[in-house]
C-alpha cells in the first residue's frame, strides 16, 4: 500500500483513481488511512460483496487473501486483471502505469 | 469463483467509503481510469 502511496502522483497524472477494497470495517480503514497518510479511496467491504463479485481468492488455510488488481478504463472495461498467487504477488506500479499510458493514448476523455 | 475477464465491462458496485460517502464504479465512467486494488488485510 505504501508503494501505491509513493507513486500516487504518477497515477493522478495519468487520470487513474486508485480504489482500495478490503474486508475490514470503516474504523479500521480510517485508522490505517490516517496512520499511513493514504491519499486514495478506501472502501470497507465487510460482507465481501465486492470481493466476491471480483472473485478475490479467499484462502481459509492461510487466513489471508490473495492480492488482486484490476485496471479499468474510462469506458468501464477491464484492461488489466491480475490475481496474485501469493501475498507478495502484486504487479509493479511501473507495469500498471505503462498500461495506463497505453490506455490514455488510445482513449482520450471526451472534452 | 467468478473472475473478471480481460476486455470485458468490469462489474459495477456501490458501497460507502470509510467516510460514509457512496462510491460507485460507474461514477468514474467517462471521466477517469480506475485501479481497483484488493489487498491483504492491514494487520
Amino acid at each position: 500500500m505504501a508503494q501505491l502511496r509513493d507513486d500516487y502522483s504518477q497515477f493522478v497524472d495519468r487520470d487513474v483513481e486508485v480504489v482500495v477494497v478490503g474486508p475490514e470495517d470503516a474504523a479500521a480503514f480510517s485508522k490505517y488511512w490516517k496512520a499511513e497518510s493514504l491519499p486514495f479511496v478506501g472502501i470497507p467491504d465487510p460482507t465481501y460483496g465486492v470481493l466476491k463479485l471480483y472473485g478475490q481468492e479467499i484462502n481459509l488455510f492461510k487466513l489471508g487473501r490473495m492480492p488482486a488488481q484490476v485496471l479499468i478504463d474510462r469506458a468501464g472495461v477491464a484492461r488489466f486483471v491480475h490475481y496474485g498467487h501469493s501475498m507478495q504477488d502484486i504487479p509493479k506500479n511501473d507495469e500498471v502505469l505503462a498500461l495506463a499510458d497505453e490506455i490514455n493514448s488510445s482513449q482520450r476523455p471526451s472534452a | 469463483m467468478p473472475r473478471v475477464s480481460l476486455d470485458a465491462i468490469a462489474p459495477d458496485f456501490s458501497l460507502p467509503d470509510f467516510n460514509g460517502d457512496l462510491v460507485s464504479l460507474s461514477d468514474f465512467r467517462g471521466r477517469k481510469n480506475v485501479l481497483l486494488v484488493f489487498n491483504r488485510t492491514f494487520a
